[in-house]
């Protein structure tokens, strides 16, 4: 009893304080999601309007005389005439450890039923990226657990590489890939003991999907037991536009906080072209000048500002990171358009995925030619670069002389060795969704084809030499498989053994 | 057909020529307004709209409305407006008005500034605390 009156003397204590200035202003208008509110003269950009029903509004436009306001909540409960506060405070989200596991929306409130989350620290949803002082560059990679990306596209920790591709190609297998490949490997490192093993906590930012969509991600992460280090920011197509148009903001907000205390998250922006939609929205309705297919002025800044926010800080100031995997849909393939060329412009890389090569049954749909990596090279593990290295140009000639194959014409036998090895290495790279495959399973595998071990082995049996070879490696060789992961390189030592294992189990093979 | 932005642009201007040392003067007001009425022009009367907004908009940053739970006496009222000039400025007037659903105290709005003393705001307050 003692304590509630305690806690009851203070809350009248607080209120009691001087009667303060406060700012106020009158609804004159609303709908669509925003408000005109007549006065709230002192207002900043970016503050938070206190609404009134509970319900807080976010000021974007500053006119002569009034304000626009977005409307975080549900706005039919507002009318005009209704007065709106301003609170002298910019719009701010929880961060930390204690949303890991969660499902939560744009204002890192709970949605999935289990209870309040535990954090105490918030951060504001806008905040200026990190500057070149700060900044260091990309070393270390993320095993996305996908051969041709690992081989190919290397990702890094710090690094923004776009997924870009038409409806239904495969963009958001690829990152819930990469989240159950995160969740495996901090898992292995913490089962360890692995105190040098920097874990990699995902955020994933669902933008104007359809709930259905989303339920179905949550379900595949809960089966692949991902959710423990993964933090799901849902924003459906029936939320509001300004929640939608502000979930990545809060999404970058949850990742700085793992990358100021020292640690590695990777964000996963699911999809930007939604984000672009909705944000036009918001701009139509304010009355905002609109340029090219209608979209604002400021829609490059808009993305550029979020996606700045993702970085590799030095060692000298933590030396955490927040990669960033931002997906854009195409239509038809068109990779010209307006947003599209926008983010390939603001990224370090894209991942092109095809609708023809889908169909193929080429899977991961990804185009090895139109696809890059700017900067993740660097971060690529060295045994990997060893045995990947000649790859991405194999495959290039390969296209091209894949091209000649088809009118049947008698090909040299070097032509055709070419040929042979590309075929094989496209099968290779064929991977069944959401089972991630361990680095150093793929560089055995690689290195396997690379060092011709595959040549004789028939197309149609590739697969199936690939799934063998990977269950003897697995099996047997496992010290093999842990000198790999541990050396990280691939020693004349190391290299004999591999093949010596891959000659061993070729015996076997039929 | 003029535009909104061409009516906006061309009240403001009225306006601004109302403005006589940053104050308003009722006679230049009023003066602009028969003159449009006289004028019979298109547009006219979303023109007197838009300057009867800005009108309003003006009153509203120069008058106090001062609200409080019971009627107060002429000397509290005269040191009420010296506070108020003192921070506004001298070319501010107040309105006084009983509001019993304030409970006690008094509510102080000049523009969009809010002074609010009252017991319904603070118990507003302790609510929202809860």
């Amino acid at each position: 009893m003692a304590d509630l009156l305690h806690e009851i003397e203070a809350q009248i204590a607080g209120v009691k304080a001087t009667t303060a200035k406060q700012n106020v202003g009158v609804i004159r208008e609303i709908g669509d999601g925003v408000a005109r509110i007549e006065g709230l003269a002192d207002a900043m950009l970016n503050e938070m309007i206190d609404l009134g029903h509970g319900i807080t509004g976010l000021a974007l436009n500053l006119d002569e005389t009034e304000v626009g306001v977005i409307i975080l909540g549900d706005y039919t409960q507002l009318h005009e005439g209704d007065e709106a506060r301003a609170t002298g405070k910019l719009l701010q989200v929880p961060v930390g450890k204690g949303l890991l596991g969660r499902v939560v929306n744009t204002l890192g409130e709970p949605v999935d039923g289990k209870g309040p989350i535990k954090s105490d620290v918030a951060y504001p949803v806008e905040k200026v990226a990190p500057g070149i002082i700060r900044r260091s560059p990309v070393r270390q990679p993320v095993q996305t657990g996908i051969m041709a990306i690992d081989a190919m596209i290397p990702i890094g920790r710090g690094q923004r590489e776009l997924i870009i591709g038409d409806r239904s190609t495969g963009k958001t297998t690829l990152c819930i890939d990469t989240i159950i490949s995160q969740a495996g490997l901090n898992k292995a490192a913490e089962a360890a003991g692995d105190k040098d093993y920097r874990p990699l906590y995902c955020i994933y930012v669902a933008i104007g999907q359809k709930q259905s969509s989303i339920a179905q991600t949550i379900t595949v992460l809960e089966k692949a037991d991902a959710m423990p280090y993964t933090i799901v920011l849902d924003s459906s197509a029936s939320d509001s536009v300004a929640n939608q148009y502000l979930a990545p903001f809060a999404g970058a907000a949850m990742g700085e906080w793992f990358m100021d205390h020292g640690m590695d998250a990777l964000i996963i922006y699911d999809d930007l072209s939604k984000h672009a939609v909705a944000y036009r929205q918001i701009s139509l309705v304010l009355k905002r000048p609109s340029g090219r297919e209608a979209y604002p002025g400021d829609v490059f800044y808009l993305h550029s500002r979020l996606l700045e926010r993702a970085a590799r800080v030095g060692e000298k100031y933590g030396n955490g990171s927040l990669t960033a995997l931002p997906i854009i849909e195409t239509k038809a393939g068109d990779v010209s358009a307006y947003i599209p060329t926008n983010v390939i412009s603001i990224t370090d890389g894209q991942i092109y995925l095809e609708t023809d090569l889908f169909y193929q049954g080429i899977r991961p749909a990804i185009s090895v030619g139109l696809s890059v990596s700017r900067v993740g090279s660097a971060a690529q593990l060295k045994a990997m670069k060893q045995v990947a290295g000649q790859l991405k140009g194999d495959l290039a000639q390969f296209r091209e002389l894949a091209a000649f194959a088809q009118f049947g014409s008698e090909l040299d036998p070097k032509t055709q060795a070419l040929i042979d090895r590309g075929k094989r290495i496209m099968e290779i790279f064929k991977q069944p969704q959401y089972s991630p495959v361990p680095v150093e399973v793929q560089v055995a595998v690689i290195g396997a084809v690379q060092g011709g071990y595959l040549d004789d082995v028939p197309v149609d049996r590739v697969k199936d030499f690939q799934v063998r070879l990977t269950e003897f490696l697995t099996t047997r060789k496992t010290e093999l498989l842990g000198k790999i992961a541990r050396e990280k390189t691939l020693s004349e030592a190391l290299t004999a053994e591999l093949k010596a294992a891959v000659n061993q189990f070729k015996q076997t093979w039929k | 057909m003029k535009t909104t932005r061409q009516i906006k642009r061309e009240a403001k201007r009225l306006f601004r020529w109302c403005l006589v040392n940053g104050l308003l003067d009722a006679g230049r007001a009023r003066q602009v307004v028969q003159r449009i009425i006289d004028g019979k022009r298109r547009g006219g009367l979303a023109l007197l709209s838009q300057f009867q907004r800005l009108v309003k908009l003006d009153c509203a940053r120069h008058t106090a409305e001062v609200e409080s739970a019971m009627p107060l006496p002429p000397d509290f009222r005269a040191s009420i407006q010296a506070g108020l000039a003192r921070v506004y400025g001298p070319g501010i007037s107040a309105s006084f008005a009983h509001n019993p659903g304030l409970i006690g105290g008094m509510r102080i709005k000049v523009g969009s500034d809010v002074y609010d003393g009252s017991v319904r705001a603070r118990l507003a307050a302790l609510e929202k605390g809860f």
